[in-house]
């Protein structure tokens, strides 16, 4: 392989403007890294296009690059910003190579290593962006357990953005349904009903479903698209119903659980804003919540009367255009445990969608 | 999808419960009592209760019914943990006056009952009325209020909503203030401010002293007790008389003063004369009550006023709808009286609970007793018959506040008694004590004590809010730009002597590392909190200056001072921010 000219084939970062940065009360909590686009895919020749790169082998197209933050700048970690990731995916959609560039996270706070966080990228390579990724399942966080919402920003980052290029070459092929629209009538369901048609989803995990050997339940949760006021009115009170309508959102995705080991919402909000327990996904672009985009709610809240019990629950506002109610999309829930006093996690991944007598 | 249609349904339905509530019984009549009152982990309370803090001049607010004290709002008093009274936002309200003594804590109102907006507080030790903008829950304006003393009652205009708010000078003085001046010139005085300007929009002067305040549901009148007409400054020349008087203003002749310009300008104020025999016409009502009474409440459905004894065992109930007549002259003052109820010893404040009940404590007794209205005016004068129900209460109750009760919306589910002492009911702190709030359950016949909660000098009065009102205008973030002096890049700006230090606070760093002065330079720190995160809170302290404030997300808040000692000082975050919050410092080098 003939050797490639720097200034054809490279792009340096360099090691940003170091000065600026040494006096800079951020400079602990900066990581820039070096980079060539050859990093992440195999190929001797590059060519800027707009937002990625045509990468070349021998004069063949071999796949594309990209800098996440050109396509998923909004997607941000712990710190308030984004992890800006180096892409590469062949033309078939496989991702060829995945490098971090730069990042703020507070990692070594909560006990990891640079070396861990590249470990866990590596298993991207490999992986196709046609099928799902997603954290707990196909993408494991055994390497940075703990570190949730880094590793959950993280993989939407890489999916989101390679998904997006993807699309728009054509690689990936994305049905464009026109949404439908909610009705806006009312009808009195009861409960049961509402479990029975899927205007509510019951997911109930227990230790065996993590592959331990205990029953005790770990999760025990129902989730509706409370939009439909057949849904919503019976639902909520009315009071928190016409709040909830009030707020500007696409739809509003109503969270709850009556009892289990783990909290759905978790902990990681009370720190960083994210939500880090769940999330949703629809054609493979997932949405992260933010505490911006929550309201709690609690038993009080709820016209259920007959549940057994009452743990947590919240109302959650979204305002992705990413994902349409009216289709189906899933509810992630990534739920951690322990074997052995070691953490780990693992996804779960819900279908949903408005059902059809709800929609005009 | 579209969302109007909702609100269109959502009007129908707001409108079927108020008009529900204005009637007696309803759904809620024969039921037993018995609210759960416990708030468990992760539940929220029902209520917001806003409660004035006395002397200790703030306000509190309180979850009803756990009666957790989830906020204290600096108003009047300074407050070292915010940095209210250090900070030059805080100052410019304050004007260096930092002894407070809040009695009364009233919403704002749009058709009879809370919008959520405002809320609005006495300050009758410096004489001042402050308001709280209620999507911060900060004090956001205070205005002095001149030629009066003794600012006491406080209530705001309750329809079509709250565009005056009015207070009474429970302290007859000379206006203007001349020492010269016998007491017969001594004048009490009822201040209108405007609610939106934070400005005085004219006061009425009279003989009498004015205590407790009210408005109707009209907007048509505002109301005073009076318990020293006789402009005694001596305890017994107070008591002189037997009978003192409820008074009223008439807010249509105070228009008409203020268009005829019939007043005159004391201290930059339009002071309109309202006393007996050379004032406006038509402007005052006085009708006479039973010697010295305190409080004056209105019912929810804005019928009648009641004026309470304090040293008579009655109540007295006005019928409102009378008192144009009475105004007119078509009818005596004392005909707009249509009953007068016995309650018990030392009766001084009432409240409602939506279903023609009428709730009043009594000091001397140390009760509460719970009598029907409609009762009463069907029964004769100083009997006890309209009585329902009474309950002791521990001890010594001041004022008394159910839910909503000072709106069209009263409900009868909590009632609040503000005690003013606790003596046994907790374990003893000393020779001074906290005062007992206590809950009671009023929503079935008989009344239910359901809690104990002690209470720092010193509470006098509150209100019950419902939880929805406030969490439609509630924030957890500033908008950042409403501070002009916002900071999104820390500098430093040197302009001769003066030294301005533009500073960011991001968990877990300040903009600045290190800052340089002079000694002697006059330093302001403008600090601007750019974390998002809710409740993510900084601390702004500087060592050996005497400095501290907060900074909520996104708020900005500045001080100035003269930087007299030389050394290195270090700034650090006092409150709770990051992991590496002990490592949130800066050094301020003060050169010599």
């Amino acid at each position: 392989m003939p050797r490639p000219l720097p200034h054809l084939f490279f792009l340096f970062l360099l090691l940003f403007i170091f000065n600026a940065f040494s006096k800079s009360p951020w400079k602990f909590f900066e990581h820039r890294y070096r980079y060539k686009l050859s990093d992440v895919i195999d190929a001797d020749r590059f060519v800027k296009k707009e937002r990625y790169w045509e990468a070349y082998k021998n004069g063949k197209l071999v796949g594309y690059v990209l800098i996440s933050k050109d396509w998923t700048p909004n997607l941000v970690g712990y710190s308030g910003k984004h992890m800006e990731t180096l892409i590469g995916i062949d033309t078939e959609g496989n991702i060829t190579g995945v490098k971090l560039i730069y990042h703020s996270e507070p990692i070594v706070l909560i006990g990891l290593s640079e070396r861990q966080y590249h470990e866990f990228l590596k298993q991207y390579k490999g992986k196709s962006i046609k099928g799902e990724l997603r954290v707990g399942r196909e993408i494991s966080m055994d390497v940075i357990t703990g570190a949730t919402v880094t590793a959950v920003v993280q993989n939407s980052i890489i999916v989101n953005s390679a998904r997006m290029l993807a699309e728009a070459l054509g690689i990936l092929k994305v049905r464009k349904v026109s949404r439908r629209r909610i009705k806006k009538t009312y009808e009195r369901i009861p409960w049961e009903e509402l479990l029975k048609i899927g205007a509510v989803k019951r997911v109930r995990i227990t230790g065996k479903d993590l592959g331990l050997k205990t029953d005790e339940v770990y999760l025990d949760l129902y989730f509706a698209v409370i939009d439909p006021p057949s849904v919503g009115r019976n639902l909520l009170k009315d009071r928190v119903y016409e709040f909830a309508m009030g707020k500007k959102a696409n739809f509003v995705l109503l969270i709850f659980s009556t009892e289990g080991k783990v909290s759905f919402k978790g902990k990681g909000f009370a720190r960083g804003g994210i939500f880090d327990g769940f999330n949703i996904e629809q054609g493979g672009v997932t949405h992260i919540f933010r505490e911006t985009d929550y309201r709690i709610i609690t038993e009080k809240d709820l016209k259920v009367k007959d549940l057994p019990s009452f743990k947590e629950g919240g109302l959650f506002f979204v305002n992705s255009e990413f994902i349409d109610p009216t289709r189906e999309f899933l509810l992630n829930l990534i739920v951690p445990f322990r074997v052995d006093g070691e953490k780990k996690v693992r996804n779960f991944s819900v279908p949903y969608r408005i059902p059809g007598r709800f929609l005009e | 999808m579209n969302r109007r249609d909702f609100f269109k349904f959502v009007g129908l339905g707001g409108a079927v419960v108020g008009i529900g509530s204005l009637l007696p019984s309803q759904s809620v009549a024969g039921r037993r009592g018995g609210l759960k009152y416990e708030v468990k982990p992760g539940e929220l309370d029902e209520y917001y209760g806003f409660w004035s803090g006395g002397h200790s001049g703030e306000v509190r607010v309180l979850g009803i019914p756990s009666m957790r004290c989830l906020k204290r709002i600096p108003v009047f008093n300074m407050d070292v943990a915010t940095g209210w009274g250090i900070t030059n936002e805080s100052k410019k309200l304050l004007r260096g006056k930092y002894v407070g003594d809040t009695h009364h804590v009233h919403g704002s109102y749009k058709d009879g009952t809370y919008d959520g907006k405002y809320l609005f507080v006495n300050d009758k030790a410096n004489n001042r009325v402050a308001r709280i903008r209620l999507d911060y829950m900060e004090t956001d304006a205070i205005v002095d209020i001149p030629n009066c003393q003794g600012v006491h009652g406080l209530f705001p205009q309750r329809y079509p909503k709250t565009e005056w708010v009015v207070v009474n000078g429970e302290f007859q003085v000379p206006v203007p203030n001349d020492p010269r001046k016998p007491p017969s010139k001594y004048y009490g005085v009822h201040t209108i401010i405007d609610a939106e300007r934070m400005e005085i929009v004219c006061q009425i002067i009279l003989e009498e002293n004015l205590d407790l305040a009210a408005t109707d549901y009209q907007g048509k009148y505002s109301m005073a007790n009076s318990y020293n007409p006789e402009q005694g400054v001596t305890i017994s020349e107070m008591l002189a008389w037997d009978q003192d008087y409820l008074i009223i203003f008439n807010w249509e002749k105070v228009r008409e003063a203020l268009r005829r310009g019939a007043y005159t300008v004391v201290n930059g104020v339009k002071v309109i004369d309202g006393t007996r025999k050379t004032g406006y016409p038509g402007l005052v009502l006085r009708i006479p009550v039973p010697k010295n009474p305190h409080g004056v409440n209105v019912t929810p459905d804005g019928r009648y006023a009641i004026s309470s004894g304090k040293v008579d065992p009655t109540c007295t109930v006005v019928d409102l709808e009378l008192v144009d007549k009475a105004f007119e002259g078509k009818i005596k003052p004392e005909d707009c009286i249509v009953a007068q109820p016995y309650v018990g010893l030392g009766p001084l404040h009432t409240t409602f609970d939506g279903r023609g009940n009428a709730y009043t404590s009594c000091f001397i007794d140390s009760t509460v007793v719970k009598w029907n209205i409609e009762k009463a005016i069907e029964s004769p004068r100083r009997s006890k018959d309209a009585i329902v129900d009474i309950i002791d209460i521990h001890y010594q109750i001041g004022h008394i506040m159910a839910s909503m009760a000072e709106t069209k919306e009263a409900d009868g589910k909590w009632l609040v008694a503000l005690n003013k002492v606790s003596k046994d009911r907790f374990l003893n702190v000393g020779p001074l004590k906290v005062e007992n709030d206590q809950l009671i359950d009023i929503s079935g016949r008989k009344m239910k004590l359901v809690k104990d909660e002690p209470a720092w000098l010193e509470p006098h009065d509150c209100i019950i809010v419902r939880r929805d009102i406030v969490e439609k205008v509630v924030k957890h973030r500033h908008d950042m730009f409403e501070h002009p002096l916002a900071v999104t890049k820390s500098e430093i700006i040197r302009k001769g002597r003066h030294v301005i230090v533009k500073m960011t606070a991001n968990a877990p760093v300040y903009g600045l590392t290190e800052i340089r002065v002079k000694k002697g330079d006059k330093v302001t720190f403008i600090v601007t909190n750019n974390d998002e995160i809710q409740d993510l809170t900084h601390g702004f302290c500087i060592s050996n200056y005497n400095i501290n404030f907060v900074v909520a997300p996104f708020q900005t808040k500045s001080v100035t001072f003269i930087a007299d000692k030389p050394g290195v000082f270090w700034i650090y975050c006092t409150n709770f921010c990051h992991a590496l919050h002990l490592e949130m410092r800066s050094r301020f080098i003060v050169e010599a």
